[in-house]
């Protein structure tokens, strides 16, 4: 169901289906979760074994294709290359035993998880709740659900709220394979060891905290009640899983039978999802000049339908005025839309860097203390970001770092009417009782 | 039939401050002792992995604070349990007196669902020093004790030597597996589809 996004394409996304790990390992596009040679980070920490040299030459095609599954088995809390590994995920029980480490063996790590319990139960005791600790360049960020305790140790620079996020569909992830009853097992005994209940799915975690750096998890907002998963067996061969933030949606399943058989045929999900993919997204470098004048013909600016396209007429890289990427939701339809990545974001690295920066301005944007905010505009070593959030849509946009402001203010506005131009290609529009 | 898989045993060292727990976790774990006595502050983990009858099971120990002010986990730090080592010192009787508070205080904040059959083992650590002629509890006096809460295992050890370590946390593990509840079949939650209308969950509907 989440095929749309693993397109690869024009990445429109339900929120409902982002509780899911992508089926395809190359979804993402990325070739591996590797260390982003992030340019401040001096520290000389780096994913070991897993370390590239893509970033300047950009040879991407050289890279392995990621594969799911557990790595480096062999490693432990004394090993030197565990722990310069930039970003840990931990499943643990109450009682601190271990159920899931994204790095070495479980059982070796028992020790580890033990002083993980005993941290987030000695403030428990005081009747207080630990939700972040900042240790020089890492965070620790913890997770109470029930009797299991999730833990993610990264020194990414990624956002509280994004690692929290994650955790959180790291438990729905779990919570989608051994649904509730858990919580019933160790009720009924605290000695209770989940781990074996889990055998064979490192793949489905690898993934999961693979598609992390994915575009398509940024907008998504994660809350509490998110982990509300039902598996329902259509058929032999068959199944519907239904996420949900709502508890009780499953006594509206018969009711709402009819209405999802109504929303695939009218909106015709896998005729869109093809299209898409044919069309090949929408590419900064077709941003029409004056959208307006060729609204007639929208289905020109989409990749395949488009024999007359200007790449060649920009000398630079990237779009016009600077312009390298972009990120568009209607808030309205809870889709988004974001341009096919090209030159100069045309590495996993840089694709990853790119993420992790919308990722923290996305934050920022949001932030409840000082935000939020209508507009931004921030320049560094890297990128000039230029946000826009209004009651209809939110836009992300990335430049060239010395682009102009004025003119990428002006370029986002072509941006926005390019996308609502052609709106009725691009986004599922039919689709709105996905969101019963 | 008992599955072959790897299991985790969680063990909990406790005891007087100064009776050897450390050493004792020292000793079995990295076989090495240091005359030096450094308090542990809250507790320290070590696993070691242990084969029993072709079996392997991964033992993780808490080694606690023995001193009163680090003792601050409480329920949380017994939590599922599957072992319980009491450790006293065989040259200091107070250190003997106390495993009965202990003792009560795990069954107590553990609440495990057996307690009269939760596997204890005592151990009467430090007998090798001045060759065992300061020593103040008999062997028999804490033979008695051990007989009188249900036959736990009793061990004579000593940290600095090894004497015994090896053979007492055999037995621990054994113990801990012995209690080992009937594996139930994992169920998970499903909801009866061909049913009628449901009962609403007592969740607020605002």
């Amino acid at each position: 169901s989440n095929s749309v996004s693993a397109s690869g394409g024009t990445g429109v996304v339900w929120r409902e289906v982002e509780g899911e790990a992508p089926t395809s390992p190359g979804s993402s596009g990325y070739a591996g979760e590797r260390g982003s040679s992030n340019a401040s980070s001096a520290s000389g920490i780096e994913e070991i074994g897993e370390r590239d040299g893509g970033l300047v030459n950009g040879i991407a095609d050289s890279q392995p294709a990621w594969v799911p599954g557990k790595r480096h088995v062999n490693e432990d809390d004394a090993s030197v290359s565990w722990r310069k590994r930039k970003k840990h995920f931990f499943i643990l029980s109450n009682s601190g035993k271990p159920i899931y480490s994204r790095y070495g063996d479980e059982h070796k790590l028992a020790g580890f998880s033990a002083t993980l319990q005993a941290i987030i139960s000695f403030v428990e005791n005081g009747g207080d709740r630990v939700k972040l600790v900042r240790a020089g360049k890492h965070q620790v960020v913890f997770l109470v659900k029930g009797p299991i305790y999730l833990v993610c140790i990264s020194c990414t620079e990624e956002p509280y709220e994004s690692l929290r996020g994650q955790l959180e569909l790291l438990y729905g992830q779990m919570i989608l394979i051994l649904t509730k009853s858990v919580n019933r097992c160790f009720e009924k005994n605290s000695k209770f060891d989940m781990t074996p209940l889990l055998g064979g799915t490192d793949a489905v975690f690898s993934s999961l905290i693979h598609s992390f750096s994915c575009l398509w998890q940024l907008l998504g907002e994660t809350d509490d009640s998110l982990a509300n998963v039902y598996v329902l067996e259509a058929s032999a061969d068959t199944y519907l899983m239904l996420l949900t933030t709502r508890s009780d949606a499953f006594y509206h399943l018969k009711e709402c039978r009819a209405s999802i058989e109504a929303v695939f045929l009218k909106s015709n999900v896998l005729s869109e999802v093809q299209r898409s993919m044919l069309d090949g997204g929408m590419h900064i470098e077709d941003l029409p000049v004056d959208p307006t004048s060729r609204s007639g013909s929208a289905s020109s600016h989409l990749g395949q339908h488009s024999p007359e396209r200007f790449r060649d007429t920009y000398t630079g890289i990237g779009g016009p005025c600077g312009l390298w990427h972009f990120i568009y939701r209607s808030i309205y339809l809870d889709q988004y839309v974001s341009s096919e990545f090209s030159s100069p974001i045309n590495t996993p690295q840089q694709q990853k860097r790119l993420f992790r920066a919308y990722q923290k301005i996305y934050a920022s944007m949001h932030d409840k203390g000082f935000g939020p905010h209508k507009t931004q505009f921030r320049r560094d070593e890297n990128y000039v970001l230029l946000c826009w959030v209004t009651q209809d849509f939110e836009l992300y946009a990335a430049f060239d770092p010395l682009a102009d402001k004025a003119l990428a203010i002006k370029t986002c506005n072509r941006v926005c009417q390019w996308v609502k131009d052609v709106e009725n290609e691009i986004f599922l529009l039919g689709a709105s009782p996905f969101s019963w | 039939m008992a599955s072959r898989r790897r299991m985790l045993l969680k063990v909990i060292i406790l005891g007087d401050s100064g009776v050897g727990k450390t050493s004792l976790m020292n000793q079995f774990v990295n076989h090495k002792f240091s005359n030096q006595y450094k308090a542990t502050i809250g507790a320290d983990f070590l696993t070691k992995e242990v084969q029993i009858d072709d079996r392997l099971f991964t033992l993780q120990i808490w080694d606690t604070a023995g001193q009163e002010r680090f003792q601050s986990l409480g329920v949380a730090f017994y939590r599922g349990a599957d072992c319980c080592v009491l450790v006293y010192d065989v040259n200091v009787t107070k250190s003997f007196d106390d495993l009965n508070r202990w003792r009560e205080d795990f069954l107590l904040q553990a609440s495990p669902h057996d307690p009269d059959n939760f596997p204890f083992v005592v151990l009467g650590n430090k007998i090798d020093v001045d060759g065992g002629n300061s020593r103040v509890v008999s062997s028999k006096k804490a033979k008695a004790w051990c007989a009188s809460k249900g036959n736990i295992p009793y061990f004579e050890t000593s940290a600095k030597d090894g004497t015994n370590v090896e053979a007492a946390f055999q037995c621990i593990a054994k113990n801990a597996i012995k209690n080992e509840p009937e594996e139930d079949t994992y169920l998970p939650d499903t909801i009866d589809m061909s049913g009628g209308q449901q009962q609403r969950s007592s969740g607020c509907d605002c």
